[in-house]
């Protein structure tokens, strides 16, 4: 073992990552013979539908947590920019385009009210994100008068929005799905904002007492986040159609799992990009495996709750070795 | 001196990569105190963790009181009378002194908890002990000081034969420490084996009898310490003469210009009125007692904590300094006593700790430039001389001495003129303290003015060109090296 995790190619790649993707070989092949047949290109395509969305969410905290914070309200702030950006289309007549960009502004907004509130009001992202949660529902609610907004179906004019999840049987939402990975990626890996995110995660105070403004750059975290969380609202949308307000918090969670599970620690200065995509996808194999086995979908949860505590188990284990 | 009644013979330990004991010999006897000596990175703490069974060792015997033993924790080597008192106290501070002793074994009365009785088996221990500490007061509300006679009681109270002390002096004041040897030196006669670590060299000839010196993992000697000098020890540790002779005179011409001036600088209780100059090539002795108010000073100079009032003067030119990002762009730079809180990124590797103050310019378009970054970070290695295997390494793996000069390759990488060193040599062994001290004195020559605050004499009286003394937050002395002298710096720092 100890072998097989020095050989360079190993290293390069990352073992933890080689592992979870084995992990997702290993669980297509259970699925396979739990459900009786080999999972086929519908039920694959139904994952992907889920893989779009959770991983702009998943990428977004990703940010986040590697400040060492967290952020409960992306769900429901996806699904608020679902809503707000869906009556200004239908109700007041928006052209595509612009609704589409106001997705993307309402997830920054909020973004940027969590990233005041932590970083420069100094609140516990836990509780400041809270509250933006319930904000998020509350002006999602209170927009669309308690409605579902119903953004254009398939074929209907205006329905182009669309093509961000598929485009003639092409899966374009995981492409662009993959695009922003490897931008996150070189953003988190290469730049600046990511060196002092992840230098912020692991020691705020020596990071501020070396003359940079932490509050600003763990800010943008947050900002990034809420912004991601904006663009998820697009293929979220793309997806269901039909919004439907005061929904979102369980997206949360199989978000926050994801980047857990993908190597992102806790406690923060340590994250991972590509483990954080391979987390989207166990997740979203999970749920549609657990169906084709003929399991109620509410048993993913219980799987998700686990899959959890091993992952932040491990985490916390591999750091206390470090020690 | 007694009998013997521990010796540790041959032990061997190895860690993936690293032979960390290398048949290491040590004898203690009843009725003595027996310093263990070396860098860091010697062993001793090892050493330690093998008797306490914290860690297994590879080979070799210990025998404890004529058997041969072997214990898989620390609680088996306690219950046999083998106690550690650690340098960072594991106390909880809302708890009281009492609760704090008896933790994990609380007197009972019934089902509950029988305070007014471990009060007074507590009491007890103090009396014992010679030490007048209040057993029903919070252990938060105690001085660091006693806070440590309070883990020496818990010592005895587990009825100890053999007491470890690891670096027990590094946080006390010079009265606590004389209280400190008053009840070792009481141990001493009461027949129990005391092993003492420490790196001040002054404590282990006071206060020891035998000294055991180990470097790189090996045992090089034992000495009667009354037969040694110094130098003895400090060759064996190092394999080189390193003392040095204070200094006589300051070496800066009477005609450097002031880079820094401030003037009415109030922070709190701990801050009050303090002003000084700061010149052009310049090493500036801060000498306090601990809680003089020292770092305060420094810290709310550098703006890492607010100040009420106080003017800044940066090379004549008055400045705004709110925060640490301010003071760095004016040229200061702090390297502060708390490394691993304030100074390094510890989960963070060489390169990145390197060029955390100017990042800014090592972005090559939108990316960071890696390769000149690990160029820049390169050249400080080798003008520091850190003992790094790589750029890449990561700062927690290094010793004290090179995570402190990787933190000082922060502030040159930086470019800044204005240092302040706080408590430069805590926790660092004597052979890289030496390179430390050469590295300041070659800035000091190279133009840089230096602040450097320190709570040992030595260090003060060797560095400095000039000395300001504190106590309870007011500069209290200004004293120039060629007068300055143990006893009128004390004299200072102990005014009110």
């Amino acid at each position: 073992m100890e072998n097989f995790k020095n050989l360079p190619i190993v290293k390069k790649l990352g073992f933890n990552r080689i592992i979870l993707v084995l992990v997702l070989i290993a669980m297509y092949f259970i699925f396979s013979l739990g459900s009786g047949r080999m999972l086929g290109q519908s039920d694959l395509m139904n994952a992907l539908n889920m893989v779009d969305y959770l991983g702009f969410l998943a990428l977004g905290v990703t940010f986040v947590i590697a400040t060492g914070g967290i952020d409960f309200s992306i769900g429901p702030v996806m699904v608020c920019s679902g809503l707000i950006a869906g009556r200004l289309l239908v109700t007041f007549g928006w052209p595509l385009w612009l609704a589409l960009i106001m997705c993307v502004v309402v997830g920054m907004i909020f973004g940027v009210f969590n990233g005041i509130l932590v970083a420069f009001m100094g609140l516990p992202s836990f509780i400041s994100s809270m509250a933006s949660m319930m904000l998020a529902k509350g002006v999602g609610s209170v927009f669309t008068h308690v409605q579902n907004s119903n953004w254009p179906a398939s074929g209907a004019p205006n329905s182009g929005y669309k093509y961000f999840v598929s485009y003639n049987g092409i899966p374009t939402g995981l492409i662009f799905l993959l695009v922003v990975t490897i931008i996150c990626s070189i953003l988190l890996n290469k730049t600046l904002i990511g060196r002092y995110i992840l230098c912020i995660g692991s020691n705020r105070e020596a990071v501020r007492l070396s003359g940079v403004d932490t509050r600003k750059w763990e800010a943008l975290a947050y900002v990034i986040c809420g912004t991601l969380a904006g663009i998820a609202a697009i293929t979220y949308v793309g997806v269901i159609t039909q919004v439907q307000p005061g929904l979102g918090d369980e997206f949360n969670n199989n978000a926050i799992a994801s980047c857990v599970m993908g190597g992102t620690s806790m406690a923060g200065g340590v994250a991972s990009i590509g483990g954080t995509f391979i987390g989207v996808l166990i997740i979203s194999l999970l749920r549609v495996g657990i169906q084709a086995m003929g399991f109620r979908p509410d048993y993913q949860y219980i799987i998700t709750g686990i899959i959890v505590a091993l992952a932040v188990f491990a985490d916390i284990r591999s750091s206390a070795r470090k020690k | 001196m007694g009998e013997v009644i521990l010796t540790m013979k041959g032990i061997d330990k190895s860690f993936p990569g690293v032979h960390a004991l290398d048949h290491v010999d040590l004898e203690v006897r009843k009725g003595e105190v027996h310093a263990l000596m070396g860098e860091n990175g010697a062993g001793k703490s090892t050493l330690m963790k093998v008797l306490t069974g914290i860690y297994t060792k590879d080979s070799g015997t210990i025998t404890y009181e004529g058997r041969e033993v072997e214990f898989h924790n620390p609680r088996e080597a306690q219950e046999a009378g083998i106690v550690i008192v650690h340098q960072e106290l594991n106390m909880m501070n809302h708890l009281t002194v009492a609760q704090n002793i008896f933790i994990g074994r609380e007197f009972m009365k019934g089902k509950l908890i029988d305070d007014v009785r471990m009060n007074a088996e507590a009491k007890k221990l103090f009396t014992q002990l010679g030490i007048d500490i209040n057993p029903a007061e919070k252990m938060g509300n105690l001085t660091v000081g006693k806070q440590q006679m309070c883990e020496i009681a818990k010592a005895i109270s587990h009825e100890a034969k053999v007491i470890i002390f690891d670096e027990p002096s590094a946080a006390l004041t010079e009265a606590e420490i004389e209280e400190l040897f008053k009840i070792i030196r009481d141990l001493r006669e009461k027949q129990l084996g005391i092993v003492y670590i420490s790196h001040r060299m002054d404590e282990i000839k006071v206060i020891t009898d035998r000294v055991t010196v180990m470097r790189d993992g090996g045992y090089v000697g034992t000495l009667i310490t009354e037969q040694c000098t110094k130098d003895d020890i400090i060759n064996m540790m190092v394999g080189r003469v390193i003392y040095e002779e204070p200094k006589t005179q300051s070496m800066v011409p009477p005609d450097a210009p002031v880079v820094l001036k401030v003037e009415h600088l109030n922070a709190g209780k701990m801050v009050q009125d303090v002003s000084f100059e700061l010149h052009k090539g310049e090493i500036l002795g801060f000498s306090g007692l601990m809680g003089a108010g020292r770092t305060e000073t420094a810290r709310a100079l550098f703006g890492a904590d607010p100040k009420e009032s106080g003017d800044i003067y940066v090379n004549g030119k008055k400045v705004d300094i709110k925060s640490p990002e301010d003071a760095v762009k004016n040229g200061i730079g702090y390297l502060s006593e708390d490394r691993k809180r304030y100074g390094i990124v510890v989960g963070k590797t060489v390169a990145e700790n390197s060029t955390m103050a100017n990042l800014r310019d090592f972005v090559k378009g939108l990316f960071i430039d890696k390769r000149k970054e690990n160029q820049v970070t390169n050249e400080y290695i080798d003008k520091l001389k850190t003992k790094t295997p790589s750029v890449d390494q990561l700062v927690i793996n290094l010793s004290g001495g090179n995570q402190q000069k990787v933190v000082l390759a922060k502030w040159l990488v930086k470019n800044c003129d204005i240092l302040i060193f706080d408590e430069p040599t805590r926790g660092i062994d004597v052979g890289a303290k030496s390179e430390i001290y050469h590295l300041m004195n070659e800035l000091a020559a190279a133009g840089k003015s230096i602040i450097m605050i320190s709570s040992e004499m030595t260090e003060i009286l060797r560095m400095s060109d000039r000395i300001v003394v504190m106590c309870e937050g007011r500069k209290t002395a200004e004293i120039d090296i060629a007068e300055a002298t143990q006893e009128n710096i004390m004299h200072a720092a102990t005014l009110r």
